[in-house]
């Protein structure tokens, strides 16, 4: 198969180009990317499959529910659990079926928003000791052991959530992985690196910014549907999703000279990937493509109402989980502030795997090639509200559809069977 | 003398890999033509039919596929999900590789494929299309001599009647949902038994009648002081329209008895249940109804939908339904791909194989109803379990009167879904060159398949 | 390569198919006398091409009439869709598909939206029969080019009114009148016509109508307008005062652009991008945006150049100047700095890039799904810009070692070509213009290896001119004396929808004289032809009869 050798300068400045640009803000070098795929940074320790033990979750992935029990252990009769969970009856339906699995807390609380009404039944975490990210907080007795052998990897949320079945799988085969990603390389968003430094040398330079931007351009995919490099993309300016990390690179791997606060767009249901203490470690491959981890610390209780307010019903039987347990599990485990008390830890340390293509990037206007890692958060427009809990068109209340014309609804006192529903 | 026609430049359109749509420019070729016709000239009448099923076929990224054929062209294999349609692979084409692109919209789940497939547009939101859905565009080639532009049933058992069949890209036709309703939309109040004496002409036939009678008055004026290759061009022009005309001329006749024709009795209830075997059961009633009506011309036009975008189907006695288990199921490790998923959409295949059986089970002309039909098939998703609407299952069954060239197996790896619908329209008689818009905009349909 | 011993080369002959035979001339003196007593002869018959229906719609009804519409395939023939125009008629579904499109632009046409900008008069009744006359005498005067005649007129009025009748609905029948129009072989094919010439008695001319319709495809693509009509009803014409103030009209007009555009989309055979095909694992970059777009620069390079700025034809082989899009940049690996669809653009000397040849689209168009064709390229450059076209390939070649395009460079797989006696006839020619461009793949990326291996871009012609790479193809072929010639025949060619006879060949030589003394600028050279007796000279087709033997004949 032919395969061009493509020349490592990628980016070299076309004169007609040169003398349309500002003598403005000028790196000695710029290098540009296009995130392809990002998703969590999660070890996977089995040969293949993804419920299958390994090295990470020996027992395999937490185990599917007998949800009629579930049920029952709520306090439910076996007959309305039966109902309940019978597929001849309309599941999504507001009044029956999965919205009533919202109601199995102490007095028939809402778990989803009042988790703690519920009993912790358990989420098994990963107990392997291999993991992916950075080490967050320069301490290498304290994490994982990378796969090629650095130690004091912190990646807690990996630890604790790793064997979670939809977060589990070979790289770029995890569901959840494929969810978002295929959402986002079908143009539901698009984020940008731009790399810039100041030295001769790309490979070893010492002051190197790098800088995550979002685009209002879409990726293009080529004839083999992959998406396709080369394409140029405009940075828009963005109130929130923003990163800007301080790095030097050494023989081609760009790490953070200094950790910093930044927020990226997540591959996930939480859409605000907000990161404190925040590090990359990144690799210019050879063939120009960029690959590798941004990690920090992430806010933990965001990450969990985001599975909420994607239905916590269909997240709860889809993917395998109570969620009250996925509560309890990331709030025993958080582990920043490092000071604080550990019910008062807000955070928890989280790495991002990126993969990269190279691209242009060029500035809002499309005026001129980007030459230098600044913030464009000056230039952006003020958010609006997002419209909390709307998933496509359904309006979602504390974790369940809520359709209004309905009479009957899910409740703390709703009628289970039909025959006493007058 | 004019110089030679050289023929091997006509074939030079066909190097490389693809084949190249060139017609028949060469007359001797097409004063031959003739099409599938009676012996009194009139066209056995093409049919058109989409046939809907929800949540695609498996083909998983990690490279278990259960359905795309290894073989590209004619005399693909047998795969497991497709083993429903078996014997009828001679008949049918399977399409694989094509997508939607919603270009800067959002994947809306269980909607944007369909919609796609039908409008040509990606969806902005759920519930609506931004286009009307091509059926109707063939309706109005094909469908306007019959008693029905187009008939639309829904067999699926859903909570409510479920079509994509619309004009406004808001207001969807509404489905027949039951045997006994598609039974009494075609065979009870209005039916004119195409056997009886009690039969009406359209007048519309007669005012497209003068409208070819102006031209063809003009005919001697033209004709005169003429040269040879001129007049053999407009020879074969005037017997285009004699063609048609004598089309226009049986339609205004009391119409054949047809044999095939025989009024079918009312239907029994059956369960309501939106389980798979209850669903195919249905499917094959209803199907055998609309074959009769189709056998009998109250219409040429259909959309079959056989269970919804978000298919609420299941295996009776289990407790998930399919839905859920595309998503939820783990990929099996030693077969690469979900199990229970792929049972079910084998099961739901069968509801086609027993759809196209009764198509195929009616004689007609030299060979079946089904010959002379078109039936695209095709779903909502690619690989279920994470909404891809890459790789869309789509196929086409069905002879189209002999301008489909069945039982091939296309694959185009990241082509839009829409020239799948373009082929379609074209290979069904509607007048349209180009389709969709953005990314999914076409005018370039699959030569491959056109006869 | 093995070639059969059987094979002579070919290419010595292949300029003789580029003219038409001597000219048949069947009329005897018997057949002039019967001829004579026929008011006209029909001397060709040609189907519309796509874009004259498309062109000849908006601007007689409205740009508002949307057309989707299945055509029937073009034919090209002596390198040109317009001669082959002349071979085609209509399939039974062809005409089906013309039916239902008439429907649809009179349903359009008189629906409730335009119908008012539309209609020369106010219906009064169901049944207005003057309101009806006038308009089918107007309209299809525009749609037949030429006045109809009683027969003609009447037999669509009987229809509208039929119609009308049975709908009580004036519009219902006058689209129906509209419909008959639109299908009837008056319109869908141009039909032109010899008359007796009032200045010899046995002498044929053309009549003004096809006239008319001669420059008015040609300077518009589209249909005569009213202005020109009158002119050929006048006799205006038929002076050279007046033909010479309606070419100064139309080359006035903005709307000889589309004249201009459609004269190149048919010579350089910008068509076949919609079923293009790449190989996606080896051009990954190609989609159908990328086809679409490739095919968009080079009308737009054209049209700047050669339309805009009134460029010297030549430069196109040389001239950088282009217009990019994002998909485009992309392949040309530059950055996109514009938030417009298109920007102009100008590619940069290192990118070796000269004129549209070399842009992706000719590149790509002339080229294998998974590799790049310098016999293809080589072929393409002589028979579109030289006139010379390459016999078709024994047909008992082995192609297998050509085709291994894993190992080495394509140049290297060619020589083959060059030391077989059979091949080297015909690949001596094709391939050392493609050569130079090697440094192109299949799309028209820009490439320095193949295979690991430096690609010579070295070429020499067959008459040992030598040049290097694609800049130096390109000044190769701006000075070539074929170009210009090449360009004349065709103009003239195009507008005649006939081959040139051998007895043109001064006439050509002169006009390509005159079109190097203009300039080169392609407008001119469209007026030139047009003003001279050659452009409507009439050639009498052959198996004409008279009128009686005709009524005898036909069924």
């Amino acid at each position: 198969m032919i395969k061009s050798i493509r020349p490592i300068t990628n980016f070299v400045l076309l004169p007609a180009i040169l003398l349309l640009t500002p003598v403005s803000v000028l790196a000695s070098w710029t290098r540009s990317y296009v995130i392809e795929w990002n998703e969590l940074a999660h070890y996977y320790g089995a040969d293949t499959g993804v419920v299958e033990p390994g090295t990470d979750c020996p027992q395999g992935t937490n185990p599917e529910f007998n949800w009629v029990e579930v049920l029952i252990n709520a306090g439910y009769t076996r007959e309305e659990a039966q109902w309940l969970r019978n597929p001849a009856n309309p599941t999504r339906s507001p009044v029956h079926g999965q919205n009533q699995m919202a109601f199995r807390g102490k007095d028939r609380a809402n778990v989803y928003i009042n988790p703690e009404s519920y009993p912790d039944t358990g989420l098994i975490g990963v107990s392997g000791n291999i993991g992916e990210g950075i080490n967050l907080d320069g301490n290498e007795d304290t994490g994982f052991v990378s796969p090629t052998g650095e130690a004091g990897i912190d990646n807690t949320f990996y630890k604790t959530l790793g064997c979670w079945k939809t977060y589990r799988g070979p790289e770029r085969l995890s569901s959840g992985a494929l969810q978002f990603n295929d959402g986002m390389r079908n143009g539901s968003w698009t984020m940008v690196i731009v790399v810039s430094g100041e030295g001769v040398d790309p490979m070893n330079d010492d002051n190197v910014m790098v800088g995550f931007y979002m685009s209002p351009d879409d990726m293009v995919k080529g004839g083999d549907g992959n998406v396709v490099e080369d394409y140029t993309f405009r940075i828009e300016p963005h109130k929130k999703y923003e990163g800007l990390f301080p790095a030097r690179t050494e023989n081609g791997i760009i790490v953070s000279t200094e950790p910093v606060t930044a927020m990226l767009r997540d591959p996930g249901y939480t859409r605000d990937l907000e990161l404190q203490e925040a590090q990359i470690k990144l690799e210019m491959k050879p063939d120009g493509s960029l690959r590798g981890y941004v990690g920090g610390y992430r806010p933990w209780r965001p990450v969990y109402d985001g599975w909420v307010n994607a239905r916590g019903p269909v997240i709860e039987a889809l993917t395998w989980v109570e969620l009250p347990s996925v509560y309890y599990a990331l709030k025993k485990t958080a582990d920043y502030p490092a000071a604080a008390a550990q019910s008062d830890r807000t955070h928890i340390s989280y790495a991002l795997r990126v993969e990269a293509l190279p691209a242009f990037v060029v500035s809002p206007d499309a005026s001129e090639v980007v030459k230098k890692v600044v913030s464009y958060k000056d230039q952006a427009p003020q958010l609006t509200e997002p419209s909390r809990g709307l998933f496509s068109r359904i309006q979602i209340v504390d974790g369940i559809v809520i359709d209004s014309r309905l009479e009957h609804r899910a409740g703390p006192d709703a009628i289970i069977l039909p025959s006493s529903n007058p | 003398m004019k110089f030679r026609l050289n023929r091997r430049s006509l074939l030079r359109g066909m190097v490389g890999s693809a084949t190249v749509s060139m017609g028949i420019p060469l007359l001797d070729i097409f004063l031959n033509e003739n099409g599938t016709a009676y012996a009194d000239g009139s066209r056995v009448p093409v049919r058109f039919g989409t046939y809907f099923w929800g949540l695609g076929l498996t083909d998983t990224p990690a490279g278990g596929t259960r359905w795309v054929p290894e073989k590209i062209g004619s005399g693909y294999e047998v795969t497991p999900e497709l083993k429903a349609i078996a014997g009828l692979k001679d008949k049918i084409s399977v399409f694989s590789g094509f997508r939607a692109i919603p270009d800067t919209k959002p994947n809306l789940v269980h909607w944007s494929g369909h919609a796609s497939i039908l409008s040509g547009t990606a969806p902005s939101t759920t519930s609506r299309f931004e286009a009307a859905s091509f059926d109707t565009r063939i309706a109005d080639a094909i469908g306007t001599s019959t008693r029905f532009k187009s008939v639309n049933i829904d067999a699926s058992v859903s909570r409510r009647p479920i079509s994509y069949s619309t004009r406004s890209g808001s207001t969807f036709s509404s489905p027949d949902v039951t045997p006994l309703e598609l039974y009494n939309r075609l065979f009870g109040e209005g039916y004119q038994d195409p056997n009886s004496d009690n039969w009406q002409p359209n007048p519309e036939i007669m005012l497209r009648q003068s409208v070819l009678s102006a031209v063809t008055d003009q005919r001697q004026a033209l004709m005169k002081s003429i040269g040879k290759d001129d007049r053999e061009k407009l020879d074969q022009y005037f017997s285009s329209v004699r063609d048609m005309e004598n089309q226009l001329a049986v339609q205004l006749q009391r119409p054949e008895p047809r044999e095939a024709c025989i009024l079918p009795r009312a239907p029994e209830e059956l369960p309501k249940a939106a389980s798979v075997d209850v669903v195919n059961a249905n499917t094959k009633v209803m199907a055998r109804l609309l074959a009769m009506g189709l056998a009998c011309d109250q219409t040429r036009v259909f959309n079959f939908v056989h269970t919804g975008g978000t298919s609420e189907t299941y295996i009776a006695g289990e407790r998930k339904i399919y839905h859920q288990i595309t998503h939820d199921e783990p990929t099996d490790t030693l077969l690469g791909y979900q199990p229970q998923s792929s049972k079910l959409a084998g099961l739901v295949m069968e509801g086609l194989g027993a759809f196209l059986e009764e198509l195929d089970g009616v004689k007609e002309g030299d060979g079946t109803l089904l010959d002379n039909c078109l039936v695209m098939a095709f779903s909502d998703t690619g690989y279920a379990k994470i909404h891809s609407i890459d790789n869309i299952p789509i196929l086409f069954a069905g002879g189209a009167g002999g301008r489909h060239k069945t039982g091939q197996h296309i694959h185009e790896e990241g082509s839009s879904v829409t020239r799948v619908s373009l082929t379609a329209m074209q290979l069904a008689g509607a007048p349209v060159g180009e389709f969709g818009t953005g990314s999914m905009r076409t005018s370039n349909p699959i030569t491959e398949v056109i006869a | 390569m093995k070639l059969s011993r059987k094979t002579v080369p070919l290419c010595a002959l292949v300029l003789t198919l580029l003219f038409a035979a001597t000219e048949f001339n069947p009329i005897s003196a018997e057949s002039r006398d019967q001829l004579e007593k026929t008011d006209q002869l029909t001397i060709a018959v040609r189907r519309l091409t796509e874009s004259q229906y498309r062109h000849t719609i908006r601007d007689v009804f409205s740009p508002e009439v949307e057309i989707n519409a299945r055509f029937e395939p073009e034919q090209r023939e002596g390198g040109l869709l317009a001669i082959g125009s002349a071979m085609l008629s209509l399939t039974s579904s062809g005409f089906e598909q013309y039916f239902a499109l008439a429907s649809s632009i009179s349903d359009q046409v008189l629906g409730d939206e335009l119908r008012e900008s539309v209609m020369p008069c106010i219906p009064v009744a169901a049944i207005d029969h003057d309101c009806v006359r006038q308009f089918v005498s107007r309209f299809g005067e525009l749609l037949f080019r030429r006045p109809l005649s009683a027969a003609e007129l009447d037999a669509r009025v009987a229809t509208a009114e039929t119609g009308a009748s049975q709908a009580q609905d004036f519009y219902a029948g006058l689209k129906l009148a509209l419909t008959s129009l639109l299908v009837a072989p008056e319109f869908l094919f141009r039909v032109e016509t010899a008359e007796l010439s009032t200045a010899s008695a046995h002498e044929y001319r053309l009549n003004a109508y096809s006239m008319a319709t001669r420059l008015s495809f040609l300077f518009w693509d589209t249909t005569p307008d009213k202005i020109l009509l009158d002119a050929a009803a006048s006799g205006a014409l038929y002076a050279e005062s007046g033909l010479q103030s309606q070419i100064a009209r139309l080359s006035e007009s903005p709307q000889m652009a589309e004249g201009i555009e459609a004269f190149f989309v048919d010579m350089m055979q910008i068509d076949g991008f919609e079923n293009m095909v790449k190989d996606p694992a080896i051009y990954p970059k190609f989609n159908q945006l990328v086809s679409d777009s490739a095919r968009e620069q080079m009308l737009l390079t054209i049209n700047d150049l050669l339309i805009t700025n009134g460029g010297d034809y030549r430069d196109i082989f040389t001239s950088n100047k282009t217009f990019i899009n994002r998909a485009l940049a992309a392949v040309y690996r530059v950055p996109y700095t514009s938030q417009e669809e298109w920007a102009a653009y100008e590619f940069p000397e290192d990118s070796e890039r000269a004129g549209l040849i070399t842009q992706i689209g000719p590149m790509s168009l002339w080229a294998h799904p998974g590799t790049s064709s310098p016999t293809r390229r080589g072929i393409k450059i002589h028979e579109i810009f030289m006139c010379e076209p390459t016999p078709d390939p024994p047909a008992d070649v082995d192609f297998s070692l050509v085709q291994d395009s894993t190992k080495g460079t394509t140049r290297g797989r060619l020589l083959d070509h060059m030391e077989n006696a059979g091949c080297s006839s015909c690949h001596g020619r094709s391939d050392p213009a493609g050569l130079a461009l090697e440094h192109f793949d299949g799309l028209g990326q820009f490439r320095t290896l193949e295979n690991g291996v430096f690609i010579d871009v070295s070429a020499t012609l067959y008459d040992g001119s030598k040049f290097t790479g694609a800049q130096g193809l390109g000044e190769f072929l701006h000075d070539d004396p074929r170009i210009p010639s090449c360009l004349v025949r065709n103009v003239f060619s195009y507008g005649v929808a006939q081959l040139p006879r051998y007895e043109d060949r001064d006439y050509l030589q002169e006009q390509t004289e005159l079109f190097a003394n203009n300039g080169y600028r392609i407008s001119t050279l469209f007026e030139e032809i047009a003003s001279t007796a050659e452009f409507y000279h009439v050639r009498i087709p052959e198996g004409i009869k008279a009128n009686s033997e005709v009524i005898a004949t036909t069924p």
